[in-house]
């Protein structure tokens, strides 16, 4: 998350003299910032240690609701769904990002304004009007099946929401067409910055646009990669409206996802200890990747 | 700085945790006491309750549940200008993924549509959400003109434990019956009568199929409307009692019947015979019956709840009928009763002015509205005169099942988490990703533990 | 760098097909919007038809209000913190700073669950901040961690310069500071506005009740549930919702760009 200006945090030697009036000028942040976000994240460690229906007293269950995560089946599917909505919302966009930065570094095409302007607008779209569009898209007499009709591929034609085998690749292309942009502008920002001598160089030891692209292209954004990466996998943990607008978790419990279970488990079912370790489960697994990433994206900087 | 990061939150949140280890959640306790029976001194004179402000939630979205509940509450408003309703309406499912949210909030609204299920109605009678309606339902005569048979599946015991009696908690509007709606114009051109036997109804299917229209429209994503289809389709081989007790999660049924077991290689094989539109579990529930009213497909089944949208569409194009008896000359059996009842919250301040609005919107005259709108009134339905013709059948077929007691109810009202689990299992099962006796069979797993306890 | 026509003419192809790619969802969408239906007219005066069914007006406002709140709050209280961080030294200053840090990544699944049982207990659900003060909570941890790193980048002599003429800490951060970081200061109140207008889950659950303070996002989930009439108006109400946050990166992609690319894991 902060490698982008990481470079400009560490410098030698701490900034500014010692003030103890700084604590005055931290204390509104860190007060509204510890009330309603540290806070409520231990309290949801603590709840979920409870069995709780959110009504009536609740019963001490120790780590009860943390086994249940890992052996209910349908909870554990939820996990895994987000792993394989990791691949569509992180791991294509990277590929596809890669490859459209690299091809428009290398060219210097003209309305590369204009190209990010427009590929970076589902970022700014709310997911809410992200799902309606796509909604329509996927319905059975939508768009998608209408081109595929169109070149005579009907009988791929289906509801893409309510198809066992799709439903969940269907919102996971959603997600891959909301991130590949971020990841392409990225990409682009990073290899605008790859001095021109190194490819002078690698040209004249002979290498081809993809020896190039391997030896200096590649290794000069390992810390764009690591934050593209942290951006659009943390993105693909946090698809609730996306979901919650979509499939609601169907067909069956085929694309249900951990934080669309938070929500469910709480608030329609009326399970708040086991929704609130959901919730410290994706937590930590954020925490977690965010840490390896960033530590991978390190290394390639120094 | 990870490590250190690392380090400082495990700190700080053990010292947060070791903190709010003083008390239990749910302490402080927000939940009302249950239900020590209101005292008898309802008034049912609202204009002289004051100034008083009711929030109302309903789910009266489609087109004439709509009109007639715009059209009574300004009526409403018009007869008793000091209470002033301030109307919140959502879908169905909103309702559902919603209703709990609220009713545990602040400013809960004082008069909510709760569904009759345990997950909803019977979760919140055991909350202390809900008010006991026993003392209106005397005062304004509710336990007279409503029968028993409708005031019971609004009923639960106060504890919220046993459903299909004890006191009541809520009063519908309108009654439902799902059957199966047809397209006139469709059967004559494939040269069919509508069909009176399941035999005629499954030759009806094929035909439809052979000729190239699709027989059944199904829009399945919202997991809910399948359920209709398996409870016309249970009617066919189960028996009503057996049905009851499995849409009341009352011990003694049994999912994994043989009878049930037909019933769901039934759908099974609708599926295969590629009877229902493509792709149906993916298609919403709005657009397939907007579907249908643009003729793609013969038979709709579904809930009389669709009536003024599909006439308004339509016009005589369409008909409704109960799906046939079980054998020649014996008594169709359907899902069906009432609508989601309207109940009143335990937050609610003034429950006098909440009584007035539901009996307002219930009485003689309220059943006159929801008739003309092209809705299926609940109680009284013969001193109605049906707005066109597809209210003529729908009416037909409900004062027809009712008398010859045929009415079953919903399967997901059996246990808390009936909804979720029906839905979800008749999606697999349409899919083919279960068989029909694993889908039963899990069907049984949530009933039996309920029916257990 | 030269490269062939043909290159050339094959690069300009797969900029155009990915640019359709993403432009085609939105595209599709405005276009529906148009489209005459059932209760729709057809045309522009299909937005006027979802404002009035859909209550849009309403829903816009308590956006609206919600958003400029929860900017304003937090950025005030981002510059004070994040001056704090960057230019002064005091005891647990980095330990308080990795703190807030975490903020960023937090998900607001995790928070909302216990937010909501708590602030219930205080009366707190259903008002303006049960709805604001969490987000405000969320965008002060990221406007801190953003501003930090600017004050800190900030030219030390400028402020010596400033202390030396006498000027108060409190003077030498709006009248010197403040003016220096407004390109900071832009993308921090771009991104934030676009979360907070954006935001679904802390809006659906906070304000479980009260209709007025149902935020645009929101209202477009219900209204799209609730409108059983065809796609046009629901079309054109998500059109509604998304124009304010579309025009103003229209005007001001770069800061949206540089932010989201540089700092942001929020959403």
């Amino acid at each position: 998350m902060s490698s982008g200006t990481g470079s400009t945090t560490r410098r030698a030697g701490p900034p500014g003299e010692p003030r103890r009036v700084g604590y005055l000028f931290v204390l509104p942040a860190f007060a509204v910032y510890a009330a309603f976000a540290l806070y409520p994240l231990l309290k949801a460690v603590y709840l979920s240690l409870w069995h709780w229906d959110g009504l009536t007293l609740a019963t001490w269950a120790g780590l009860s609701n943390y086994a249940d995560v890992l052996g209910d089946e349908r909870l554990r599917g939820a996990f895994a769904h987000a792993l394989v909505l990791m691949v569509f919302f992180a791991v294509l966009p990277l590929l596809v990002g890669l490859l459209l930065a690299a091809v428009l570094h290398r060219a210097k095409v003209r309305g590369l304004p204009f190209f990010r302007t427009v590929v970076f607008l589902p970022q700014v779209v709310a997911m809410v009007v992200i799902a309606v569009a796509w909604r329509r898209i996927y319905a059975p007499d939508g768009s998608l099946n209408s081109l595929l009709g169109a070149v005579g591929l009907d009988s791929w034609a289906r509801g893409w929401l309510g198809d066992y085998t799709f439903a969940l690749p269907a919102v996971g292309v959603v997600g891959t067409w909301l991130e590949s942009g971020l990841v392409t502008v990225l990409l682009l920002a990073g290899m605008s910055r790859i001095p021109t001598e190194l490819y002078e160089a690698a040209r004249l030891d002979g290498a081809g646009p993809v020896r190039e692209f391997l030896s200096v292209t590649l290794p000069s954004v390992r810390a764009e990669i690591a934050v593209a990466l942290t951006l659009t996998v943390i993105a693909a943990l946090k698809t609730f409206d996306l979901i919650y607008m979509t499939t609601s978790g169907g067909p069956g419990y085929s694309t249900t996802v951990p934080s669309y279970e938070v929500y469910r488990q709480a608030f329609e079912v009326g399970q708040v200890g086991l929704a609130s370790t959901i919730g410290v489960v994706l937590t930590v697994i954020i925490f977690a990747i965010s840490f390896v990433i960033t530590r991978i994206g390190d290394r390639g900087g120094d | 700085m990870s490590r250190k990061v690392l380090r400082t939150t495990a700190l700080a949140g053990l010292v947060g945790v070791l903190g709010l280890a003083a008390c239990t959640p749910g302490s402080g306790g927000t939940a009302a006491p249950s239900q020590p029976a209101p005292n008898a001194s309802v008034t049912t004179d609202a204009a002289s309750l004051g100034n008083v402000t009711l929030t109302v939630w309903d789910q009266e979205v489609r087109g004439g549940q709509e009109k007639q509940m715009s059209t009574l509450i300004s009526q409403f408003q018009q007869a008793y200008p000091n209470i002033k309703i301030e109307r919140v309406s959502r879908s169905f499912d909103d309702l559902t993924k919603t209703l709990r949210l609220a009713l545990s909030g602040k400013d809960a609204p004082d008069v909510v549509q709760a569904n009759n299920t345990r997950s909803q109605m019977g979760a919140f009678v055991t909350a202390g959400e809900l008010v006991n309606l026993d003392p209106w339902a005397k005062a304004y005569g509710w336990d007279q003109r409503y029968p028993e048979s409708v005031r019971a599946v609004s009923s639960y015991s106060t504890d919220g434990t046993t459903f299909g009696s004890g006191s009541l908690f809520g009063l519908p509007q309108v009654g439902e019956v799902v059957g199966v709606f047809y397209s006139r114009s469709k059967l004559a051109k494939l040269g069919i009568q509508p069909p009176t036997t399941w035999a005629e109804f499954d030759a009806a299917l094929a035909t439809a199929k052979d000729k190239g229209e699709v027989p059944l429209v199904l829009g399945n994503l919202e997991k809910w409307p399948a359920g209709h289809v398996f409870g016309v389709v249970q009617g066919r081989y189960v028996p009503a009692p057996e049905i009851r007790a499995l849409g009341f999660g009352q011990p003694g049924g049994d999912w994994t019947s043989a009878e049930n077991v037909k019933a769901a290689q039934t759908l099974v094989d609708w599926v295969d015979a590629g009877y229902f539109n493509s792709g149906f579990n993916g298609q919403d529930y709005d657009p397939a019956w907007q579907g249908f009213t643009k003729g793609e497909g013969v038979f709709l089944i579904a809930g009389s709840w669709l009536q003024a949208d599909l006439s308004a569409a339509m016009k005589d194009d369409v008909g409704f009928m109960l799906p046939p008896p079980s054998e020649a000359g014996g008594t169709a059996v359907t899902t069906g009763g009432t609508g989601l009842p309207f109940a009143i919250t335990s937050k609610a301040e003034n429950k006098d002015a909440a009584a007035a609005y539901i009996n307002f919107i219930t009485s003689p005259d309220a059943m006159k509205v929801l008739a003309e709108n092209g809705n299926l009134p609940v109680v009284e339905t013969s001193q109605q005169t049906a707005p066109d013709a597809l209210g003529k059948d729908v009416y037909a077929a409900f004062d027809a099942v009712s008398r010859a007691d045929g009415l079953v109810p919903y399967l997901d009202w059996a246990t808390p988490t009936m909804g979720d689990t029906l839905g979800a299992t008749l999606q697999d099962l349409l899919a083919k990703k279960v068989s029909p006796a694993d889908a039963l069979a899990t069907l049984q797993k949530d009933y039996a533990e309920f029916t257990s306890k | 760098m030269r490269v062939s026509g043909s290159e050339r003419l094959a690069n300009y192809a797969i900029l155009m097909a990915f640019a359709v790619f993403a432009l085609y969802p939105l595209v599709g969408i405005v276009a529906a919007a148009l489209q005459p239906d059932t209760q729709a007219p057809g045309g522009l005066a299909n937005f006027g038809q979802a404002w009035e069914i859909g209550r849009f007006g309403s829903y816009l406002r308590a956006s609206a209000l919600v958003s400029v709140f929860v900017v304003a709050v937090s950025t005030v209280l981002s510059i004070l913190a994040g001056f704090a961080f960057g230019t002064m030294r005091f005891r647990g200053s980095e330990a308080l700073f990795y703190v807030m840090l975490i903020g960023i990544m937090v998900p607001a699944e995790a928070i909302v669950v216990p937010l909501f049982f708590d602030l219930r207990a205080l009366g707190l659900t259903d008002t303006f901040w049960a709805l604001a003060l969490p987000q405000v909570a969320q965008s002060v941890a990221f406007g801190t961690f953003w501003l930090r790193a600017f004050f800190r980048s900030s030219n030390r002599s400028i402020i010596e310069a400033a202390r030396l003429d006498g000027a108060s800490t409190w003077r030498i951060l709006w009248q010197v500071l403040v003016p220096l970081s407004r390109p900071a200061l832009v993308t921090l109140v771009v991104l934030t506005f676009m979360w907070t207008w954006n935001e679904f889950l802390i809006p659906l659950v906070m304000v479980p009740t009260n209709e007025s303070l149902r935020t645009a996002p929101l209202g477009l989930g219900f209204f799209s549930g609730q409108y059983t009439q065809g796609f046009s108006l629901l079309a054109a109400g998500a059109v509604i919702v998304a124009v304010p946050v579309v025009v103003l990166y229209l005007f001001l992609q770069r800061h949206f760009i540089a932010g989201m690319l540089e700092g942001a894991v929020r959403d």
